[in-house]
């Protein structure tokens, strides 16, 4: 049972991708297409030109055909006049149109350009500001998606769509009214066309639309499978997964090009069809208008004109069937990128930490809970003295790292309160606030920059000065000075020849840099040597004189010479001390500590 | 390309069959139209007098090969995304295949987020590149070249007209296309890094904001995206000029025609009827020109495309499985012998000189400073790199000359990184042995000390796992991890620093029920905690790449002042006391 279990579901291709299927309609069409109006309102001009210059090319389309009709009777004796003047007239008109094409062109693509960057910039300020939270309780998948899809589909449509939808209507409109002027008869018959067209479109969208879905589904999964896979390559690897791993994605990827022959051969029927259509019409305008013809009623040049008419009829009718689908997606991305943008962003707001103060951190009977279910931290209350480093310890999920949360205000404190130097910290600005706090965190995140922007990254206006002394302060200046590029060295996502914790020495340099009055250090050095670690805590101990640390370390080396250790259980705080305290204790700390001499054999 | 073009040549045919059928009813349309026109509606060749009968007959065969020519349109169009589609499938299942068999720097050296998108978009790209060149480029070409011969046959003079405009509408494209070529490559390789700067800063948000960098990194991603939209905008262009200037040249070609076509009709050499059908005939060349160029749109992009996709395709596996061997005959002995090496691409030295023999059954522990080189040391067992100089020797045999499966079979390692996958835990887990039974799933995650807290979710084991295990802590992460290595049957095991990230009382815990569950086992632990390794058989201390000292704790302790050291780093001075 097991075994078909894990035959089947290959990882990360199950349970993907269902997003794309599911909301390709608005929730609140009118109201998302309310808010796109106003980014358009913002680029009146270019709109407004662009509308005139579709207008004006569309007009040339439809004259063009009338013109050419008279210049042929002409030709064929039916009509007086001079033909240089006609073709004169024909040669404005096409003048004209090509203008116009080629402004529609340039304002078209300028206007698509400012708004994907707008939307952009938007977007990803929005993502900066958002609260941590967020981005904790969100796929970062799904956010990326929005930046990346979204905004490429609302992008497609300006640039695309709406030119074309506005200038098929137009154009349908004007040509109707020509046609009607021409000779009715005629405009009646190629109407035969119209319900044609529109009659296959909807037979044949509705079988798109459903293919369609099932494939979006599909690329979903595989890129999901494809990312996951190969971000964790190095696991695939060790276990000798390549096999399974491939067959699982050929399987997807089978179906999904059945599922995309599916939607491409039904969707590129539309084009013989509509071909076949407006075939069949031009033999019913010919066969008509030659009958009419015979009875005198219209001239040849109206025929000729009637054909270039209906096929300019036609294709526009195909092209507003085509171009309100990719509307629909495109207002329904834009609602996904609204709902982001409408995320509360956090709050910038509050006072500056004033300078001068002691950096006492005092927590005050401080209740917090990330969902209601679950208490993470009950009645927390303890003071770090200014000056002094004070070390968590407590097994996982004791709540130590949430200590941390709150004081960065990454989140908030359900209840109860956190000052600094008798500031409560929820009337700070969190700018303010940060800007006085560094913290190192185990899972090292570091950018794809040189060595030396991300060791200032924390503090920009540091001298090379500063940054040295942070290095050999951290034990990473004798790493850097080996790399080939020394400071310059860029860093890579991966970054094969920078090992965990040589990682974790830059991101401690980094805090450094900062200069901060409180510095804390989450599990900081779990993956550097513990003889690199005493190097760096007596480095630090100077520096540190007049500022708070907090520290939370499994490893109780790393903690042992703190001035105040806090046990943490639960949420709550069991037992404090410093060392040697707590070991004539012999209560939890002392259990804890005495498994270091237990060793493996415990 | 040709290889996986090559299985589907019959649907290619078939393809161009229908793109054949489909073309010459277009062209042979317009004859059909002028003889309409001229016999039936103006009766050029019978006084003056239409014909109505002529217009029905000729309209019922119009409409007829018509329809012929839409079964044919559709033929094409089915089998032309057979064609494309299959080709696409071919190649990504390859390039997938491919990027299975990389090695680590290989894989470093494109990246994740490159190969992710050179498997999914590029190869999109490739897909419609080929649909297009089989459908758009053949239709139009055949259309525009058919229109033109038409029109030659129709009257020479217009045909030469037309012929005469061809080579400026061919010169206005090929400009554009030499102008716009260069971008394409210069547009994605801006994208990846918009998109690149986007992942990073989500996932670093944490930290971007504990040192209030918002405004910094807004400017940065402000800067790329300038830089993209830039780019974008100078392709849409260049090719917002492409059109109209190529129209313009056909509308002139067209009022040629109208004007000499006026002069024959004076002249009685041709008849409005040919007149009509030659404007006909241009404007398809017209259109065919136009849908040209949208062609050549996509052809430039899915080149661009094709080269991204090709650089997976023609990289050789670095790492070549050996001929195999005969089953070795001792179990879980590992051999370093005179082992160099540093990482592919640097002469940085990591490790240097290297002898090591770490017996079957043996516990043996590494410690060293942070960059001492101990990663690059057990990577080296699984063959995830190659040596240098040296070799190293699994049971007896060169690593290099065992099928990479087969030894990396015997071998089961736990990654610094906990990398875990969105399925179940209960699935996680048994990636370690597919097809583990649920007993073995469940003494493995207790050997782990990870039932407890699988256990007190609401799903226990069928608990999914959000990607790239978000939803668990640290901790939690590594005792998974652990567990799927120890559910498979592996005679050496290795753990790379990873149990770092659980408290002590944990730990030993695990050691001690690993030590009990799989006595016969080469265990290999990389460690920082002087308790994590003080039991093992012997310790090796790794310093600057080369082995420092061997031996057991206590031994150690005496000789190995930098053990020594290490282990006053820990131990403090209550060490003393009660050690």
């Amino acid at each position: 049972m097991a075994e078909k279990n894990i035959s089947q579901s290959i990882p990360g291709q199950a349970g993907r991708g269902l997003r794309f299927a599911e909301v390709q309609h608005a929730e609140n069409a009118g109201k998302t297409l309310r808010r796109i109006a106003t980014y358009f309102a913002k680029e009146k001009a270019m709109v407004l030109g662009m509308l005139t210059v579709v207008i004006l090319g569309t007009l040339c389309g439809i004259c063009a055909p009338a013109l050419q009709s008279r210049a042929i009777d002409i030709i064929a004796g039916q009509r007086q006049g001079r033909l240089l003047t006609a073709l004169g007239a024909m040669l404005l008109v096409y003048l004209c149109y090509t203008v116009a094409q080629l402004l529609q062109g340039l304002l078209s693509s300028h206007l698509s350009q400012r708004i994907v960057k707008k939307f952009r910039e938007e977007l990803f300020g929005k993502i900066m500001d958002l609260p941590v939270r967020y981005l904790d309780t969100h796929s970062h998948g799904d956010v990326m998606s929005r930046m990346t899809n979204d905004v490429e589909n609302i992008s497609t449509t300006v640039s695309q769509s709406l030119p074309s939808l506005f200038s098929g209507v137009l154009t349908v409109t004007g040509t109707v009214v020509i046609m009607v002027w021409y000779c009715w008869q005629l405009a009646l018959l190629s109407c035969v066309t119209v319900i044609l067209t529109v009659a296959a479109t909807k037979i044949l969208s509705a079988r798109v639309r459903r293919f369609s879905r099932k494939r979006q589904a599909l690329l979903g999964q595989l890129n999901g499978a494809v990312e996951e896979m190969i971000s964790g390559y190095r696991t695939v690897v060790a276990y000798n997964y390549q096999q399974t791993t491939t067959e699982g994605f050929c399987d997807t990827s089978d179906e999904l090009t059945r599922a995309g022959i599916r939607t491409d051969v039904s969707s590129g029927i539309m084009g013989p069809i509509m071909n076949c259509i407006s075939n069949i019409s031009f033999v019913i305008i010919a066969a008509f208008g030659g009958f009419f013809a015979l009875r005198g009623m219209i001239s040849v040049g109206v025929i000729s004109a009637f054909i270039v008419y209906a096929k300019q009829f036609s294709r526009p009718i195909n092209e507003i069937a085509q171009v309100y689908g990719q509307l629909q997606t495109a207002v329904a991305g834009a609602e996904r990128v609204f709902i982001v943008l409408d995320e509360e962003s956090e709050d910038s707001s509050g006072m500056a930490l004033e300078d001068g103060q002691a950096a006492t951190v005092i927590f005050d009977h401080v209740n917090f809970s990330y969902n209601q279910d679950q208490q993470v931290l009950r009645d927390f209350t303890l003071t770090v003295p200014c000056g002094k480093k004070v070390a968590l310890v407590g097994a996982t999920g004791s709540g130590k790292t949430t200590v941390v949360n709150l004081l960065m205000r990454f989140y908030d404190v359900d209840s109860g309160n956190i000052s600094i130097g008798g500031q409560d910290i929820s009337t700070v600005g969190r700018a303010s606030l940060r800007k006085n706090v560094a913290i190192v965190l185990q899972d090292t995140v570091l950018f794809s920059d040189t060595i030396r922007n991300n060791i200032k990254y924390g503090n920009v206006d540091a001298s090379d000065a500063q940054l040295q002394a942070a290095a050999d302060m951290s034990r990473c200046s004798e790493m850097i000075r080996i790399l080939p590029g020394g400071w310059d060295t860029k860093l890579s996502a991966s970054g094969e020849n920078i090992s965990q914790g040589q990682r974790q020495l830059l991101a401690i340099a980094r805090a450094f840099v900062m200069d901060p009055r409180i510095l804390i250090l989450d599990e900081a050095t779990s993956n550097v040597d513990t003889r690199t670690e005493k190097a760096i805590q007596d480095a630090m101990h100077d520096i540190m004189k007049d500022r708070t640390s907090i520290v939370i370390a499994h490893r109780l080396s790393t903690i042992e010479d703190a001035d105040l250790i806090v046990v943490m259980d639960h949420g709550t705080i069991v037992e404090q001390g410093n060392h040697t305290e707590l070991l004539k204790k012999q209560g939890k700390y002392y259990d804890l500590y005495m498994t270091q001499f237990a060793g493996i054999a415990t | 390309m040709w290889k996986y073009i090559k299985p589907y040549i019959p649907f290619a045919l078939l393809a161009a069959l229908g793109i054949i059928g489909e073309v010459t009813m277009d062209l042979i349309q317009p004859t059909i139209m002028s003889r309409i026109v001229d016999d039936g509606v103006l009766g050029v060749h019978s006084g003056g007098t239409g014909n109505l009968h002529t217009v029905w007959t000729m309209g019922l065969l119009m409409i007829l090969l018509v329809a012929l020519g839409g079964l044919s349109g559709t033929l094409n169009n089915a089998s032309v995304h057979y064609f494309g589609q299959n080709l696409g499938n071919d190649m990504r299942k390859d390039c997938f295949r491919r990027i299975m068999s990389f090695s680590f720097p290989q894989m470093d050296r494109f990246g994740t987020g490159s190969l992710v998108t050179r498997v999914t978009n590029d190869i999109t790209q490739v897909q419609n590149f080929v649909a297009n060149f089989v459908r758009g480029l053949l239709r139009t070409t055949c259309l525009t070249f058919g229109s033109i011969f038409f029109l030659f046959r129709l009257n020479h003079t217009f045909g030469l007209i037309i012929l005469g405009a061809f080579p400026f509408v061919v010169g206005v494209m090929a400009l554009c296309i030499w102008k716009a070529g260069p971008l394409f490559p210069k547009l994605q390789a801006q994208l990846d890094e918009i998109n690149a700067i986007l992942q990073e800063d989500i996932s670093g948000l944490r930290i971007i904001k504990a040192c209030v960098q918002e405004i910094g990194e807004k400017i940065r991603f402000g800067k790329a995206n300038d830089a993209q939209i830039k780019t974008q905008l100078r392709t849409l262009v260049i090719f917002a000029f492409m059109n109209p200037a190529a129209n313009i040249l056909m509308y002139l070609a067209i009022l040629t025609i109208l004007w000499t076509g006026s002069r024959q009709v004076f002249a009685g050499s041709a008849t409005p009827g040919v007149v009509m059908a030659a404007i006909t005939y241009a404007t398809q060349v017209l259109d065919g020109v136009l849908r040209l160029l949208m062609v050549f749109q996509t052809i430039t992009r899915g080149l661009a495309s094709w080269h991204r996709v090709k650089e997976i395709l023609d990289s050789e596996p670095e790492l070549k499985d050996g001929a195999g061997t005969e089953e070795p005959l001792a179990r879980g002995l590992v051999e370093f012998r005179d082992v160099s090496f540093s990482f592919p691409g640097t002469d940085q030295p990591v490790l240097e000189h290297i002898d090591l023999t770490i017996h079957a059954g043996e516990t043996v522990a590494i410690m060293g400073a942070t960059g001492s080189g101990k990663t690059a040391l057990v990577s080296l067992i699984p063959r995830f790199y190659d040596v240098t100089e040296g070799a190293v020797l699994v049971d007896g045999v060169d690593v290099r000359q065992y099928r990479q499966k087969d030894l990396r079979d015997r071998i089961s390692i736990v990654l610094q990184k906990a990398e875990l996958f969105s399925v179940s835990i209960r699935e996680n887990i048994a990636w370690g042995k597919p097809g583990a039974r649920p007993e073995e799933i469940s003494i493995a995650a207790r050997i782990a000390q990870a039932e407890d807290f699988i256990l007190s979710t609401e799903q226990g084991y069928d608990t999914m796992v959000a990607q790239r295990g978000m939803s668990l802590s640290g901790g939690q992460k590594q005792r998974l991890s652990v567990a799927r290595a120890v559910v498979r049957d592996a005679e050496i095991l290795i753990f790379d620093d990873s149990t770092s990230a659980l408290d002590l009382r944990t730990e030993a815990a695990l050691n001690a029920a690993l030590k009990q569950a799989r006595p016969g086992c080469t265990k290999v632990i990389v460690a920082q905690r002087i308790a994590s390794v003080r039991q093992a058989d012997r310790i090796v201390v790794l310093e600057h790449g080369r082995i420092a000292a061997a031996g057991s704790h206590e031994a150690l302790l005496d000789t190995c002042p930098i053990y020594r050291d290490i282990y006053d780093s820990q131990m403090g001075k209550e060490a003393q006391k009660v050690g």
